[in-house]
């Protein structure tokens, strides 16, 4: 599978993220020699939480979460619609699974989808790389809650082998940026040390694009509360 | 969903069973060597105790691993009319971390077995699955290759189809018929109805087993 990089828009210190920047971001990409259009993207994230039978319990609140865990995450990804993933970062556990486990999940009654979030917007092919710009917005409202994008080069599925050539895209793609003067900036996290630690190897697989799902979120999460 | 039913029989007509199956499906029959792990939820999660089971398939060349939930049968005056039970699964392969994960959100390994036998599948008017396997509790946890058998000299056979809440009386149909074509080796019936082995047993299998040359298949 070809290795793919996220990167979570960045507002400046006191700015704030808006459509006008996610169309500014678009025609940035769509301004580079040779970008086409190839449609519409959309990843799930759903935040499961702990159901209890006893209300007042503390699994209800999480606020035990040596017991069970606070919460963990669902991911739908776009380009693996037949698979489903979950996500339990306080034990470093990523678990693949056909797409119809989230049924499962709703028959045992034991935790409960409480937000679920879309990332979604256009896709784009600039030579070998495809590029996915979109919005992160909650299921049942239009609130931005963050700007991304997916940059995946698909002769490589190497991640190490890919790096230099993702630097270079990255460096190319945050000068062509900056030309907006717009207020923020992409941020790539360097998830090698989550892979590591979640048992996940150098050949690229959907379980590291998971993963960077899982890191976005929280730093999506982490930009808004500063 | 699915139509279920089940019925017991001892081991030394087992091979007769597997002769009568084998004339009857024409296909080969599928080796099962499927560590069941049962866990049931914790105190105080999940609005009503649950329960799930992980498979890990051991016939295969590398271990797959499978989730399965079972859930409510049909109930009803319709229900109580079809001779084999109608219930709700969920399966979903998972990957080889799916104990893990399960511990992690507060299931516990109420018991674990290893099931042995075979399956033939076939399409008799709907889908239908027949299992005949040997339950085999474990001394130590997870010690599959020290199991023994929790009913020395009886293996349960299971037949399952797949239905749909458009299809289900149908496919009970098929199911019913094909169950009367093994109606001389053992009785089949709703799971937790417990009917026994059957009187004519031996004789329907001393009689596959002649015509059959006694060869084994």
């Amino acid at each position: 599978m070809p290795v793919k990089w996220l990167m979570h828009w960045q507002p400046h210190a006191g700015a704030t993220v808006s459509s006008q920047i996610l169309a500014e971001v678009c025609q940035c990409v769509e301004g580079f020699g040779g970008a086409t259009k190839e449609g519409r993207w959309r990843t799930t994230l759903t935040f499961y939480r702990p159901m209890a039978r006893d209300p007042s319990s503390n699994a209800a609140t999480g606020s035990n979460p040596g017991d069970l865990p606070r919460d963990f995450l669902g991911l739908a990804l776009h380009d693996r619609p037949d698979a489903y993933f979950f996500i339990l970062r306080h034990n470093r556990l990523i678990l693949q699974a056909e797409a119809n486990v989230q049924l499962l999940m709703d028959k045992l009654q034991s935790y409960k989808a409480r937000v679920v979030l879309h990332f979604e917007g256009f896709q784009y092919r600039l030579g070998d790389f495809q590029l996915r710009v979109g919005k992160c917005v909650p299921s049942m409202a239009e609130t931005l809650r963050g700007i991304m994008m997916e940059v995946e080069y698909l002769p490589l599925s190497s991640i190490e082998k890919s790096r230099q050539i993702m630097e270079n895209f990255f460096d190319i793609w945050q000068e062509t940026l900056a030309k907006k003067s717009l207020p923020g900036r992409f941020i790539i996290d360097d998830p090698n040390l989550n892979f590591m630690d979640y048992g996940l190897h150098d050949q690229y697989t959907p379980q590291h694009t998971a993963l960077q799902y899982a890191t976005c979120i929280a730093q999506l999460m982490a930009a808004v509360r500063s | 969903m699915e139509c279920v039913v089940q019925g017991i029989i001892e081991t030394q007509h087992v091979e007769a069973l597997q002769i009568l199956l084998q004339g009857l499906c024409g296909a080969p029959k599928e080796r099962i060597r499927v560590h069941e792990l049962c866990l049931k939820s914790g105190p105080n999660l999940g609005v009503v105790p649950s329960e799930v089971r992980l498979l890990c398939d051991l016939a295969q060349p590398t271990p797959s691993w499978t989730v399965r939930h079972v859930g409510g049968s049909m109930r009803g005056a319709g229900a109580e009319q079809i001779s084999v039970l109608v219930r709700t699964v969920v399966e979903s392969k998972v990957g080889n971390n799916a104990l893990r994960f399960f511990y992690a959100l507060g299931y516990k390994l109420d018991h674990e077995l290893l099931k042995i036998g075979f399956a033939f599948r076939f399409q008799k008017g709907a889908p239908i699955t027949i299992t005949v396997t040997s339950a085999n509790k474990m001394p130590r946890l997870h010690a599959t290759d020290e199991a023994v058998p929790v009913t020395p000299g009886i293996q349960l056979v299971e037949i399952t189809a797949p239905a749909a809440a458009d299809n289900y009386n149908d496919v009970a149909s098929a199911v019913s018929s094909f169950c009367e074509y093994l109606a001389p080796l053992l009785h089949l019936s709703k799971p937790g109805v417990s009917t026994g082995i059957v009187p004519t047993a031996a004789a329907a299998a001393a009689s596959l087993l002649s015509n059959s040359g006694g060869k084994t298949i």
